[in-house]
């Protein structure tokens, strides 16, 4: 299938923006914050399904950070300091781990609106990936960062298979730094195939589509092992990743191409993508028919809301167009 | 300046309640009134009755501009009760750091605001052309505190590389959209001309106008510089800070803080003609007296100086995120395990973490004292 969808946390409106802030002046209360959430979720589902995404998500406005639900609703997790998010001017709260980690209630329901998600569209859950959780933390317990990781991973298991049950039909995991490394690193073959265990024990028995979503970073830093990942769907940010280098692959599996960026205001020309997209298609999958997604490169969160509503068009547009041109 | 470890602050200081609403035009309070009266009495000023009778007045360009000013007075004053050596007037005529340049320069367009973490976010601009001086943004603000401070001054003036990495890129990715294929590499060379467009058509054209309005030290203000830790962006950073710096006659340093200073230790010794790393270290350090291992906020400064960086150190020994006042025998032990460190005491400056805006005046006055006080106990203790 050809499709397209979005990455992450979508931007607050500007009213809920407003409001958020007379709330943490003390200016509103909590009843005016819940509607204002709900609101600006309305519209965030309402403008995915009229871009013609074909999976949707709540928007994730509650969302503090990618790992804030974890960090909020696990046992034996504490919120730890303002850290920066990777190379952003943005910041997140570590993730102490103080205890033995448990899940002892479902994290994604607590921090989500699945109530107002419509019936006629496939929805799509996001969720931290194994490694990124577990880089991302201040491990206080466990013997190694692999042992949290893997600990993480069974967590994550559990999740996946309630959100199943709940109705969702896709879930991608984000792994921005499995691919963020700004000095040229390598993973290590060792890590990497901790990394697509934790990923195994994740995945295991989930009936849904998975996807691992990498951003901020040159997917070619995992390659060639990424290809044997137990997942079925990749995520490559096309404006981190070498291109070049990126072509000399062939994929077995779907992949779902950060076209857009996320990062910059600057709307593409759905044109341009085309162009772009047809290429690389062409270049790792050859003649084989697999899952081809069209998506921004990261969470839109970076951009106003209305410039995040205009690259949700142009993702929805690049996806109907190559639709129509590869005859599906 | 001859004597050892003057002592300075970093640029912001927070804004009087009258000045916000004085400049807002909105109504004051009598308690508004009366904090700006107390403080004038505190800081002896002597003509404090002009600006109460100013804050009854009607709302005005005229009176807007000389709230300003009355803010920077009382700045200026505080800066030099508390007895600092260097020092500006808080930064009382701007905005915000970024806001000010950015809304006085051509070529930039604010779009709303973007998370910076949890309820928090800031408003976010896009350079839609080519960006151009269309005034000076920081001369009059310079011209009025040479006026009016005693001591040395430096002005801050917040640094191309950050402006660049807060703001988005529209224009420059336009330009090569149908010329660079390449995502990743056409988002790197839009950067690149941005940054040198920004240096070259306003940046160093304002830099001109504050040295021949007689400005002798500019400190250029970078906390975006370790933001991308690649070789590539650093060497850009880098190769910023000297285009911006390069061929003027005048005293420039850096401040950056809350950084990967493993990282920039690496490229500092790179900066061409910066006199001063104006650094933050308190707030990585306890709050125990002594000299050596007990100092673990300072572990990095060694980098700095392993890596062969040889200009002065404005340390920070005083945390400007806390309102605990550091006593005068901590930051007195602050100094001198720098000079432990850094070998020769005439390269350690005392100075705050960055800006004090975060602090009431009580507090940022409190602790300037205390500054002044441990770097004269630090003075003491070497003879």
């Amino acid at each position: 299938m050809i499709g397209c969808y979005v990455t992450g946390i979508l931007p607050r409106t500007k009213e809920l923006v407003e409001l958020t802030r007379a709330y943490e002046r003390g200016k509103a209360d909590e009843r005016e914050l819940e509607k204002a959430f709900e609101d600006a979720t309305l519209k965030a589902i309402n403008a995915q399904s009229s871009a013609g995404l074909t999976y949707i998500t709540d928007g994730m406005l509650k969302w503090q950070d990618l790992l804030r639900p974890f960090t909020e609703n696990l046992a034996g997790v504490k919120a730890g300091s303002l850290s920066r998010w990777f190379n952003n001017n943005t910041f997140y709260r570590k993730p102490v781990i103080v205890d033995e980690i448990k899940r002892e209630k479902s994290i994604i329901q607590n921090s989500s609106y699945i109530k107002l998600l419509p019936r006629n569209i496939p929805w799509k859950a996001i969720l931290p990936a194994p490694y990124t959780f577990a880089q991302l933390s201040e491990n206080q317990f466990y013997k190694s960062s692999e042992e949290l990781m893997f600990k993480y991973a069974k967590i994550l298991n559990e999740e996946i298979k309630s959100l199943a049950k709940l109705g969702f039909k896709y879930v991608q995991l984000s792994d921005p730094a499995l691919v963020y490394k700004p000095f040229n690193q390598c993973v290590s073959k060792d890590k990497i195939n901790a990394v697509s265990e934790a990923l195994k024990a994740a995945v295991d028995g989930v009936q849904i589509k998975t996807c691992l979503q990498t951003f901020f970073g040159d997917f070619c830093k995992i390659l060639p092992e990424a290809l044997d990942f137990p997942i079925d769907h990749l995520g490559i940010d096309l404006y981190e990743t070498d291109l070049n280098k990126l072509k000399d692959y062939h994929f077995d599996k779907g992949i779902a191409l950060g076209l857009v960026d996320a990062r910059n205001s600057l709307v593409e020309e759905v044109e341009n993508l085309i162009e772009s997209v047809k290429e690389i298609v062409e270049s790792l999958h050859g003649s084989r028919q697999k899952d081809i997604f069209v998506c921004p490169n990261c969470d839109l969160e970076f951009l106003p809301w209305e410039r995040a509503q205009e690259k949700m068009h142009a993702v929805g547009s690049v996806a109907k167009r190559l639709r129509e041109e590869l005859n599906e | 300046m001859n004597k050892l470890f003057p002592t300075q602050e970093v640029g912001s200081l927070a804004k009087p309640t009258w000045r916000v609403k004085g400049y807002r035009g909105a109504p004051l309070s009598k308690e508004d009134v009366a904090e700006a009266l107390e403080w004038g009495r505190r800081l002896e000023i002597a003509d404090k009755d002009v600006l109460v009778k100013l804050l009854t007045e009607k709302d005005s360009p005229k009176k807007r501009k000389a709230v300003l000013e009355w803010s920077a007075k009382y700045a200026i004053k505080l800066f030099e009760k508390a007895g600092l050596d260097i020092y500006y007037d808080g930064e009382q005529w701007r905005s915000e750091m970024y806001e000010h340049i950015i809304r006085n320069t051509a070529g930039f367009e604010f779009l709303g605001h973007v998370k910076s973490f949890d309820y928090r976010y800031f408003n976010k601009a896009a350079c839609i052309s080519k960006p151009k001086y269309v005034k000076p943004f920081y001369v009059d603000e310079f011209l009025f505190t040479k006026q009016n401070a005693n001591g040395k001054i430096k002005v801050p003036f917040t640094g191309s590389y950050t402006l660049v990495d807060w703001t988005f890129n529209e224009y420059y990715q336009k330009k090569l959209r149908g010329k660079v294929k390449d995502f990743r590499r056409r988002k790197l060379e839009a950067k690149h001309e941005f940054l040198f467009d920004l240096i070259n058509e306003v940046v160093r054209p304002e830099i001109r106008n504050l040295i021949d309005a007689g400005a002798e030290w500019i400190q250029i203000d970078e906390p975006a510089a370790t933001t991308n830790p690649t070789e590539e962006e650093m060497e850009l950073f880098v190769e910023s800070f000297n285009a911006t710096v390069k061929g003027f006659n005048c005293t420039f340093s850096l401040h950056n803080c809350y950084s990967n200073y493993g990282i920039l230790a690496k490229y500092a010794c790179k900066l061409r003609n910066c006199s001063q790393l104006t650094l933050e270290f308190a707030n990585r350090d306890n709050q125990k007296t002594g000299v050596g291992d007990v100092r673990v906020g300072y572990k990095e400064l060694k980098l700095f100086e392993d890596y062969g960086f040889r200009g002065k150190y404005g340390v920070g020994v005083v945390d400007v995120h806390t309102d605990f006042v550091e006593p005068p025998e901590l930051v007195r032990d602050r100094i001198l395990h720098v000079v432990n460190v850094v070998g020769d005491p005439s390269r350690v400056c005392a100075s705050t973490d960055c800006g004090l805006r975060t602090r009431t005046w009580e507090v940022a006055f409190q602790k300037l004292k205390n500054l002044v006080q441990g770097a004269e106990m630090a003075r003491k203790a070497l003879k």
